[in-house]
């Protein structure tokens, strides 16, 4: 959480230091991005923030690849600003290559380009269901009645959690990502170590097609994955898998609310969908994904020192003006959408393929019921900000024959 | 200077001069070829940088490795003659070589 002490290590240079707090500044709007870019629109490429621990902030498209792709310098073994005692271990996320190779070659099968077009019917079925249940009632919000729930519906289908859980599993997740206090936290969090720990018992006795099934069985270089193993990555898939795509998308349908040439455009040419998932990925990036320095490192005029931690913020990368021209312009015939917010290098996102899908089929299933719509004029969306960015809600309000 | 010909599933050719010594994959990007993504960098996790090599260029740089092929395996349209731009050197012996660009990456 925000500290407000501030720390200045001798290293680093007076005019490298820029005051943002990650977790609360208060030049944030409900436009989160759009006001993040503003906010850090006359800060160097990459500075040096003394809140929360003190860190750098790395803000430049080609400056981001470059760290992320310098694992011997920047490790991804500690994720948290500012650092704690005891770091969870996530796999393969804080694994540094080669450790992270293994367990994404086994984690590939079933959520590559492939297995995702296979699962291109389910989807669409899940997707049309949950619009169809607000279609009718001429308002909902969005962010909870629809973007929350289709992703949770995909991550049981990839995980092969049992239909007849899906209330059950949407509450605890629910749960999980609204918790406010630490003892919210942990009460989530044991309630879904419990349900995977349920579901690996119930797969190791009813085996399917799915992705804990898969865990169970697959040879990993000469022997099974441990409990432990399993748990860790089961994790990462809970964490990374539901939250992002819900975020990404209520952002999106923020702006689409807005702009109703476009609604009607989109619900006339479908075929523009994936070049309007992909605007959308560009412009309303989620993560923010930190780095521990393991290495003393000069780049940049940078010193950077064991120690230190770096925040690359992705969604900046979507909104470099160095490499966009209008940036902050939601354009979905754009040429170049180039945007790192799956992050790229060895820990490029999973699911990336899985995320692209979802936001297509979501919108699509949704402009098909629901062609035209608007947000609720004078709503206050909310929003939560840190090393992962949400829109808390987004009442939308339509026409109904 | 290495001349390699990028063509898409219409048949459109396009023509770069790739540098000796970096992958591919990295000319490819560098000279915009439409269709090669390469999301990852470079990294081998993404796939998305697939191509087809045509004969007798295949043949003469070798067939994937490893976990090169398993890659390749869960693309949208894997061939016999599949690699990873990412993964092959070019080198001053592949003037001339023509790779074809899949329908799609992903
Ligand atoms: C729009 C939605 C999504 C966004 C913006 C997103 C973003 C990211 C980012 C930025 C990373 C890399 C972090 C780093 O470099 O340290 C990542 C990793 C990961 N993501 Fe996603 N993600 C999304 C959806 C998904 C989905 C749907 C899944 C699977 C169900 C998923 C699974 C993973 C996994 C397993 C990793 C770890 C990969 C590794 O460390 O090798 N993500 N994601
Ligand atoms: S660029 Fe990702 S595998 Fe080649």
């Amino acid at each position: 959480m925000a500290s407000l002490a501030h720390t200045i290590p001798p290293h680093v240079k007076p005019e490298q230091v820029f005051e943002f707090d990650i977790y609360a500044d208060p030049r944030i709007s409900d436009d989160v991005q759009g006001s993040y870019a503003e906010a850090l629109r006359h800060a160097p490429d990459i500075f040096w923030s003394p809140l929360n621990g003190g860190h750098w902030l790395v803000q430049r498209h080609d400056l981001i690849a470059e760290v992320v792709k310098n694992p011997a310098v920047f490790s991804a073994r500690e994720m948290q600003i500012p650092r704690v005692k005891n770091p969870p271990l996530f796999i393969p996320l804080n694994l540094d290559p080669p450790g992270n190779v293994p367990y994404r070659h086994v984690l590939m099968p079933k959520f590559s380009p492939r297995a995702v077009a296979e699962m291109e019917g389910k989807m669409r079925a899940m997707a049309a269901e949950i619009v169809a249940d607000v279609a009718d009632a001429g308002t909902c919000d969005f962010v909870h009645d629809v973007a929350a729930r289709f992703p949770v519906s995909v991550f049981m289908e990839v995980m092969g959690l049992p239909l007849e859980k899906l209330h059950e599993f949407r509450a605890i997740a629910d749960g999980f990502f609204k918790a406010h206090t630490n003892e919210e936290y942990q009460a989530a969090s044991q309630q879904i170590a419990a349900i995977f720990h349920e579901l690996i018992d119930f797969r190791r006795k009813a085996p399917g097609e799915d992705l804990i099934s898969h865990f169970i069985t697959v040879d990993f270089e000469g022997r099974k994955l441990s409990l432990e193993e399993i748990m860790a990555m089961c994790t990462v898939l809970f964490l990374g898998g539901m939250d992002t795509v819900t975020n990404v998308t209520a952002f999106t349908f923020q702006q689409l609310a807005d702009d109703p040439a476009l609604q009607s455009r989109l619900a006339a040419d479908p075929a523009l969908l994936p070049q309007f998932a992909e605007e959308g990925l560009r412009m309303f990036g989620v993560i923010g994904t930190p780095r521990l320095v393991v290495q003393d490192f000069d780049a940049h005029g940078i010193a950077f020192r064991k120690g230190d931690m770096v925040l690359n913020a992705l969604w900046q990368s979507g909104r470099d003006p160095t490499r966009i021209a209008n940036p902050d312009r939601f354009d979905i015939d754009r040429k170049d959408m180039a945007h790192l917010n799956f992050s790229t290098g060895p820990h490029l996102c999973l699911g990336h393929a899985l995320a692209r899908a979802e936001m297509r089929i979501l919108a699509e299933e949704w402009l098909k019921r629901v062609p035209s719509f608007r947000a609720i004029p004078g709503a206050h969306h909310g929003f939560r900000m840190g090393t992962v960015i949400a829109l808390k809600s987004l009442p939308l309000q339509w026409d109904i024959a | 200077m290495v001349r390699i010909v990028f063509r898409d599933v219409a048949g459109n050719a396009q023509e770069i001069n790739a540098e000796p010594g970096v992958s591919l994959m990295v000319s490819a990007k560098a000279h915009g070829i439409a269709g090669i993504e390469a999301e990852c960098g470079g990294s081998m996790v993404c796939a998305t940088c697939h191509i087809y090599v045509d004969e007798p260029w295949f043949s003469a740089i070798g067939a994937a490795g490893p976990i090169e092929a398993e890659m390749v395996e869960y693309t949208r349209h894997p061939r016999l003659t599949s690699r990873l731009s990412c993964q092959i050197l070019v080198t001053e012996a592949m003037d001339g070589m023509e790779v074809g660009v899949p329908l799609s990456q992903r």
